[in-house]
């Protein structure tokens, strides 16, 4: 299945076809969570509408992982069976992911600031998301310094696959550290099982983040599959051109 | 073996002769550990409270400090071609190297670590504890580093490329090897498991890191 699709005409039809199908499904599905969320739910019994920022974040923070484990995934098959798209893929997911994880940090902070009384709590699970974007902005940041488009993708590979480690690591680590450092005083938000009035919308939520981070994903492999074809097809003429001028002289 | 001895030997003798041994490394632990109570402030209960985390941090910062030189130089000379050529057995070969280097400049950190928390007002017990605690941290550091150095290797200003990678992997083995310190400052019968968990983390780094950079080396070949 794999060779199937990393067949660039084969993805290019298969892509045309999915992106407007998830875009639409995202648009829908934001526009029913977001009503659903906003208004359509009660607000929480301990926490009041303030519960409502939940619909944003723990998406966002779902995300954030599940893009680094695409990632991971994408970088294996290109470092296995060197598939072009699969390095592309993986190219276009860390930027998208980082900007998730963002996210995540950024209404995390806005709920922890009402709930809490603290833009930022050391706690575990936050650490774990700040490690890993520095782990999406050094993945980056070394792609960016490589020139060279193969080792770029060689070297990107292998740096993702250590982080997938790593992360896993990281968890554990942070989990010991933040029980050794801190009394259990911290406001944990598990408690009773979620309530189905809050549930379904957070599950639309999660849907419609999903369908985005997969519509952003294939709509920038297209545009770089396109723009990689062409810089092929300008250098074949520039090169036809030349020789045609070397004929003549 | 004789091939890797002779290996760790080069970078033993390399690290004296190009890059002053082990000053650089010890010469910014210093440094760092003196700037920090000035910007802290003198209060001698919080320095005695952040003492071995300190320590922990700033022994970390001068691993990374040299990193840039142990794959870097290598890439950039040819050597690493020919160490690919030489059909010693890579995973070994890296290893030898990373060791080499660590051992001739990284010595002095657990030494300086020692005294750094004295003068941080931290009691001798875990001042001990926690210079033990970066010994046993120093191959998993300088392996990280090495990984990051040689995914980075020759290219500009790498420094800052390798900070960037390495910092995210040495959390684990930082949390351990400061946590020892300050459970053993706190009493905390925990100090023991972080010390252990600090020699695991640098077991299983020393383990896993060699094919990694071997791998990293690899995809930096044209």
């Amino acid at each position: 299945m794999l060779s199937y699709f990393s067949n660039p005409q084969r993805f290019d039809r298969l892509a045309r076809t999915l992106i407007p199908v998830f875009g639409s499904l995202t648009v829908v599905l934001l526009g029913v969570g977001g009503w659903l969320a906003l208004l359509g739910s009660p607000p929480d019994y301990q926490q009041g509408e303030t519960i409502r920022i939940m619909y944003v974040h723990v998406p966002a923070a779902y995300m954030a992982m599940a893009l680094y484990a695409a990632l991971a995934v994408a970088s294996f098959v290109y470092f296995v069976w060197r598939h072009a798209l699969a390095d592309t893929a993986a190219e276009i997911i860390a930027p998208i992911g980082a900007l998730f994880t963002v996210l995540a940090l950024f209404t995390g902070s806005l709920w922890g600031k009402p709930m809490w009384g603290t833009w930022w709590e050391w706690d575990a699970r936050m650490t774990s998301v700040l490690v890993l974007l520095l782990v999406y902005l050094g993945y980056m940041a070394l792609r960016a310094a490589l020139e060279d488009a193969q080792q770029a993708a060689r070297t990107g590979a292998v740096l993702a696959m250590a982080g997938i480690v790593n992360l896993v690591i990281v968890k554990f680590s942070v989990d010991w550290w933040s029980s050794l450092h801190q009394p259990a005083s911290l406001i944990r938000l598990d408690g009773p099982t979620i309530h189905a009035s809050q549930l379904w919308p957070l599950v639309i939520m999660i849907l419609a983040y999903s369908f985005l981070a997969g519509w952003l994903v294939l709509y920038r492999l297209r545009s770089q599959a396109l723009r990689r074809r062409a810089r092929a097809l300008q250098r074949q003429r520039d090169q036809a051109a030349r020789q045609r001028e070397e004929a003549v002289s | 073996m004789s091939a890797l001895g002779a290996i760790l030997a080069r970078e033993a003798r390399l690290a004296w002769a190009g890059g002053g041994g082990p000053a650089g490394p010890a010469a910014f632990f210093l440094g760092a550990i003196t700037l920090a109570p000035l910007a802290i402030g003198p209060a001698a209960d919080l320095l005695v409270a952040v003492g071995p985390g300190i320590m922990g941090f700033a022994a970390l910062l001068s691993v990374l400090q040299s990193a840039d030189r142990l794959f870097g130089d290598d890439h950039v000379d040819g050597t690493a071609e020919l160490y690919l050529l030489s059909g010693v057995s890579l995973p070994g070969l890296v290893l030898a190297k990373v060791l080499g280097q660590a051992s001739a400049t990284l010595w002095p950190l657990p030494v300086i670590g020692l005294f750094g928390a004295l003068m941080y007002g931290v009691p001798v017990l875990p001042a001990c504890v926690g210079a033990l605690a970066l010994l046993a941290a120093i191959p998993a550091l300088s392996l990280i580093a090495g990984f990051a150095g040689a995914l980075a290797a020759g290219v500009r200003r790498s420094g800052l490329l390798i900070a960037l990678i390495a910092t995210p992997m040495m959390v684990p083995v930082l949390i351990f090897a400061a946590g020892a310190g300050r459970s053993a400052l706190a009493g905390d019968e925990r100090a023991l498991a972080n010390l252990l968990l600090t020699i695991a983390v640098s077991l299983a780094t020393a383990a896993l890191a060699p094919f990694g950079i071997v791998a990293a080396v690899r995809s930096r070949m044209g």
